[in-house]
C-alpha cells in the first residue's frame, strides 16, 4: 500500500493508490458475522503514472510504494486512531531516558525468500551501507542526519543481537521516532553484491522483481505489465496469516487506467472491486445498489505553488503580492464548485487531521473578509504592480504592461482542470491573464519541478539552491502534498531553504530555525512542540509560498461484496483482513 | 558520457546490434524486455483492425462504386464520413458505455491475461477494434471507390465489356485490380504509422499497455533510451511497409518490375 509516512508531492487527483488517513474517527466496521472466507481476486482501479520502479530506495512517487507496501509490511503500521499496530517488530521501539538510543526488536519469525531469516544485520546494513551511502544518494537521507558540533553527520546504526539493533544519537530529536518507523530493509547477502555500483543495484533483477520479500508482506510479486497492472498473489508463509490466514485474496491486483472515465466505467460494471471516485460521480455510485463508497479524509492538501525563482515573474517574489493572489482566489469557491463540497478550507501546511493542528495566528486568504479582490488590487498597487486611474485600480506590471501567468498542472484530473479554470477566472477578475498548462504528470516532474543553475554541471535535483531554475518557465503550479500527520516537521522538505521538494524557491531563515526547533532537544516537551507549530505555521500562511487550498475528502468506492474494510484514518492499515463475503 | 561523441556513438550501435538497447528508468526495466512484453498487444490490435478495415472497407467501395449515385451509395457516404469524423476516444467511450456497462456483453478493459490466441482474446479485442477499425473502414471505402470510379471510365475497361467479359469479371479481375494500387500505398502507410502513433488512443481507452501508450509515455518522462528504440522501429517498419507496398504492386500490375 502507500508509504505509511511519505512525504511526497503529487498531481491533483491521480489515484496511484487509494486514499489513506482520516480524522482519527472510528465508523462501523464492516463485516458479517462469521470466519472470513478465504478466495477471490481483488482488483484495484488506478489513474495517473506508473510506478516507476519496485526497487525502494530508489523509490520517489507514491505509487511504487503503493506496489512495494504489498509485499513488505515494514515496522508498524498505524490504526485509524493513530494507535501503532505491530508489524516486523515484536514490541514497540523502546527510546532510551536520553531521547538518545532508539532500540528495535525485531519478531524471530520473518524469513527472506531463500528461508535465511530477517536479521538485525540486515537492518544495520542497509542503513549504513545504501541508505547513508554516497554512492547511492538516498532522496531521504537527510532524515537520518543530525547535526553535531557544525558537522551534518549520520546517525549510527548498530547490532545488539540477532533481532535486536539500535540507532544511537548524539543529538535528540523527539520526531525521529517516526523517522526509525519508516524503516525499510535488504537482505544483506543479496544487496552487498552490488554495493558501490549505482547501475548494478539499479537493474539488480532480484531487487526489481521483489522476489527477495519472503514472508514479509501479505502478498508476493507475481506479474507486473507496465502501463497496464501489478498482480501479487496470497503469500502462504505471510508471517502476520499464521494465526487466521490472512490475507484472504487470492491476488491482489492493481490495474492501470488511461482516462478516469474508464476506471468509473469499470467500477460500474464491477470489472473492478475498488477505486477512487471523483466528486461529480459520487451522488451516482452511493445511488448503485452494487457498490458502497466511504467519504474519508485524507493526509494531503491541495495547493497552488508560487515561483520564486528566477524563471517566474518577478512579483512572485514578493510576499505581499503572493498574499494579493490568494487573498483574490476563493477557497469556498474551490470546495463547492470543484470539489462539490468534499473537502475543508487549507491555510496551514499541517492537514486538520493532525494532533499539531493549529489555527492560531494562521492568516486566512481567500476566505471570509481575507476573500476581497478590491483589498488584492490595492495590495498590488501598494507593492509596484497597479495604478489608480478615476478610482478604478489597473492591475499591471511595473513596466505598463498586462501581468501574464503561466499556470501549470497535470492531465488525467477533472479536478485540477477545473481548479485551473476556477484561478483563472478569480485572477481575471483583479486583471491578471492567467495561461493555463496542462501536461501529463511525468513532463510536469522532469521539467518544472527538477531544476540546476543554468550552465552548471550540477544533477537534476527538484531543489539545487537559490539561483536553480527549471527547464520550462512557470509562475503557478497546482499540486498535492502528502504530509506525515504525526510528524509533520517531515514537511521542511517543502519549506526550508535547502529543503528537497522546494521546487518554488522559497526561503525564510526563521522557518529553517524554526524546522530545526521542531526536532530539536527544547521540542521534548509536547508544549514547546505545539507552540513551535503554531508559529510555524503562522509564519508560512504569512509568507504564503504556496496557497493553501484545501484538505480534501477522498471517497473510494468498493464492491459491496467487499468485507473487512474499517473506513476512515489510514483506511488500508488492515488490508489484509478484507474478504469477499 | 566522458567519450567523445563519436564513440558514444558507435557504442550504442555495438550495444544495439549486441541486444542491448538500454535501461528503461521510467519502468525500471532493460528497454528490450520492455519492447518484447509490449509490442504483441499493438501489433494484435493493429492487425486485427486492419483486416476489419481491409475487408469491409474494400467490399463497401466496391460496393458503392458500382451502385454509384444509388440510395445504398448515399448512406454509405454518410456513414463514411461520420466513421472519419468520429474521433477515437468518443467512440471508444460510447462503446463502453453501451456493450460494457449497459449491456455487460464485454468488460470495460482489456484483459492481458487471456491467453493471446484464443477466441476469448479475440473476443476481448471486438470494441477496441471497432473503434481503432471505424475511420479505416471509411477511409478506404472512400479511397476505392474512387479508384474504382476513376478506372471504370478508362478504355480498357470499355475494351473488356466489349470483348462480352462477364460484369463481375470486369470489375472483380480489371477495374479492381488496377484501382487498388494507389489503395495499397495508403494501407501500408497506415499500418506502419498505427503501430507507435495511431493506436494511442484505443489503447488508453481500452488499457491496452501497447507500445504506442508505451512511447507516449517514454516521451512524457524524457525516458530516452525507449524514445530511441520506438524511432527505430518505427523507422525500421516505414521501410518495411513500403517495401511490402512496391512488392505487391508487382503482383496487381504485371507492368511493374523492378531488375
Amino acid at each position: 500500500m502507500c508509504g505509511r509516512a511519505a512525504l511526497l508531492s503529487a498531481g491533483i487527483g491521480l489515484s496511484g493508490c487509494l486514499e489513506r488517513a482520516s480524522e482519527g474517527v472510528n465508523q462501523s466496521v464492516n463485516t458479517t458475522s462469521g470466519a472470513p472466507k478465504a478466495g477471490g481476486k481483488f482488483i484495484e482501479g488506478a489513474s495517473g503514472a506508473d510506478a516507476e520502479t519496485l526497487n525502494w530506495i530508489l523509490v520517489a512517487d507514491a505509487t511504487s510504494l503503493g506496489y512495494i507496501g504489498l509485499t513488505l509490511d515494514g515496522l508498524i503500521a498505524y490504526d485509524n486512531n493513530f494507535n501503532t499496530v505491530l508489524r516486523w517488530m515484536k514490541k514497540d521501539i523502546e527510546v532510551s531516558q536520553d531521547g538518545l538510543a532508539y532500540t528495535v526488536t525485531l519478531r524471530d519469525d520473518l524469513e527472506w525468500s531463500d528461508g535465511k531469516p530477517v536479521t538485525s544485520e540486515d537492518f544495520v546494513y542497509t542503513m549504513k551501507n545504501l541508505m547513508f551511502a554516497d554512492w547511492m544518494a538516498y532522496s531521504y537521507a537527510g532524515d537520518w542526519k543530525e547535526d553535531v558540533e557544525g558537522k551534518s553527520v549520520f546517525v549510527e546504526p548498530k547490532v545488539d543481537n540477532e533481532t535486536t539493533f539500535t540507532i544511537h544519537r548524539k543529538t535528540v530529536n523527539p520526531e525521529f521516532l517516526y523517522t526509525v518507523t519508516d524503516l525499510n530493509v535488504y537482505p544483506k547477502h543479496i544487496a552487498s553484491r552490488y554495493e558501490g555500483d549505482v547501475k548494478g543495484f539499479t537493474q539488480a533483477p532480484e531487487l526489481n522483481d521483489l522476489s527477495y520479500t519472503g514472508n514479509l508482506g501479505p502478498y508476493r510479486y507475481k506479474e507486473w505489465i507496465r502501463n497496464d497492472k501489478i498482480v501479487m498473489e496470497r503469500n502462504p508463509d505471510y508471517y502476520g496469516g499464521r494465526v487466521n490466514g490472512e490475507p484472504y485474496f487470492d491476488e491482489y491486483t492493481i490495474k492501470i487506467f488511461g482516462t478516469s472515465e474508464a476506471r468509473h466505467a469499470a467500477m460500474e460494471a464491477g470489472d473492478i472491486s475498488s477505486t477512487a471516485i471523483e466528486p461529480e460521480q459520487v451522488k451516482k455510485f452511493k445511488e448503485m445498489p452494487s457498490v458502497q463508497v466511504f467519504t474519508v479524509p485524507t493526509s494531503q492538501y491541495q495547493m497552488m505553488q508560487y515561483n520564486m525563482r528566477d524563471n517566474g515573474w518577478e512579483g512572485l517574489r514578493n510576499k505581499n503580492v503572493r498574499q494579493a493572489l490568494s487573498m483574490a482566489i476563493s477557497k469556498e469557491k474551490i470546495i463547492q464548485q470543484v470539489r462539490l463540497g468534499f473537502g475543508e478550507p487549507a491555510y496551514s501546511f499541517i492537514p486538520k487531521t493532525s494532533p499539531w493542528y493549529d489555527e492560531t495566528g494562521l492568516l486566512k486568504l481567500g476566505a471570509g473578509a481575507l476573500y476581497d479582490k478590491n483589498k488584492a488590487k490595492e495590495r498590488l498597487v501598494e507593492a509596484g504592480y497597479g495604478a489608480r486611474k478615476n478610482n478604478e485600480i489597473q492591475v499591471i506590471n511595473k513596466n505598463g504592461s498586462q501581468i501574464k501567468l503561466k499556470l501549470v498542472t497535470n492531465t488525467g484530473s477533472n479536478v485540477a482542470e477545473s481548479t485551473a479554470f476556477l484561478v483563472k477566472q478569480e485572477l481575471a477578475d483583479i486583471g491578471i491573464e492567467v495561461d493555463i498548462k496542462l501536461v501529463p504528470w511525468e513532463t510536469e516532474l522532469r521539467k518544472y519541478y527538477i531544476n540546476k543553475v543554468p550552465g552548471s554541471d550540477q544533477e537534476p535535483r527538484n531543489n539545487n539552491g537559490a539561483r536553480a531554475v527549471s527547464e520550462e518557465s512557470w509562475d503557478l503550479i497546482l499540486a498535492g502534498h502528502f504530509v506525515d500527520l504525526l510528524q509533520p516537521s517531515g514537511s521542511e522538505i517543502f519549506f526550508t531553504s535547502d529543503g528537497g521538494l522546494n521546487i518554488y524557491g522559497y526561503s525564510n531563515p526563521q522557518v529553517d530555525a524554526l524546522f530545526k526547533k521542531a526536532r530539536s532537544k527544547d521540542a521534548m516537551d509536547k508544549n514547546v512542540r505545539k507552540e513551535v507549530y503554531a508559529e510555524l505555521s503562522k509564519l508560512v500562511s504569512e509568507d504564503q509560498p504556496l496557497d493553501f487550498f484545501t484538505f480534501p475528502t477522498a471517497n473510494i468506492a468498493f464492491k459491496k461484496g467487499v468485507l473487512g474494510i474499517e473506513p476512515g484514518i489510514n483506511m488500508n492499515y488492515n488490508y489484509q483482513e478484507w474478504y469477499f463475503g | 558520457m566522458d567519450k567523445p561523441l563519436y564513440e558514444q556513438y558507435f557504442n550504442y550501435i555495438s550495444s544495439l546490434l549486441h541486444g542491448d538497447w538500454g535501461w528503461s528508468f521510467g519502468t525500471s526495466m532493460p528497454v528490450m524486455e520492455l519492447i518484447k512484453t509490449h509490442w504483441v498487444y499493438s501489433f494484435q490490435l493493429v492487425l486485427l483492425s486492419s483486416i476489419f478495415a481491409i475487408v469491409l472497407g474494400i467490399s463497401l467501395g466496391i460496393f458503392t462504386a458500382v451502385k454509384k449515385n444509388s440510395r445504398a451509395d448515399h448512406i454509405a457516404a454518410f456513414f463514411s464520413f461520420a466513421g472519419i469524423s468520429i474521433p477515437h476516444f468518443w467512440l471508444g467511450i460510447m462503446l463502453i458505455l453501451i456493450f460494457s456497462v449497459r449491456l455487460g456483453w464485454f468488460k470495460t478493459y482489456y484483459d492481458t491475461s487471456l491467453p493471446m490466441l484464443s477466441l476469448e482474446n479475440l473476443y476481448a479485442l471486438t470494441l477496441p477494434v471497432l473503434t481503432l477499425g471505424t475511420g479505416m473502414v471509411a477511409g478506404y471505402s472512400r479511397y476505392v471507390r474512387s479508384a474504382m470510379l476513376e478506372n471504370m471510365g478508362k478504355d480498357f475497361v470499355r475494351t473488356a465489356r466489349a470483348k462480352g467479359l462477364p460484369e463481375s469479371t470486369v470489375i472483380g479481375k480489371h477495374v479492381f485490380r488496377n484501382a487498388m494500387l494507389p489503395v495499397i500505398t495508403i494501407i501500408m502507410l497506415d499500418m506502419s504509422g498505427i503501430v507507435f502513433g495511431g493506436a494511442y488512443i484505443t489503447e488508453v481507452i481500452f488499457g491496452i499497455p501497447g507500445l504506442g501508450w508505451m512511447s507516449l509515455k517514454a516521451v512524457f518522462a524524457d525516458d530516452y533510451s525507449v524514445v530511441m528504440a520506438v524511432t527505430l522501429i518505427g523507422a525500421f517498419l516505414t521501410l518495411l511497409f513500403n517495401l511490402l507496398a512496391d512488392i505487391a504492386y508487382t503482383c496487381l500490375d504485371p507492368r511493374i518490375r523492378y531488375e
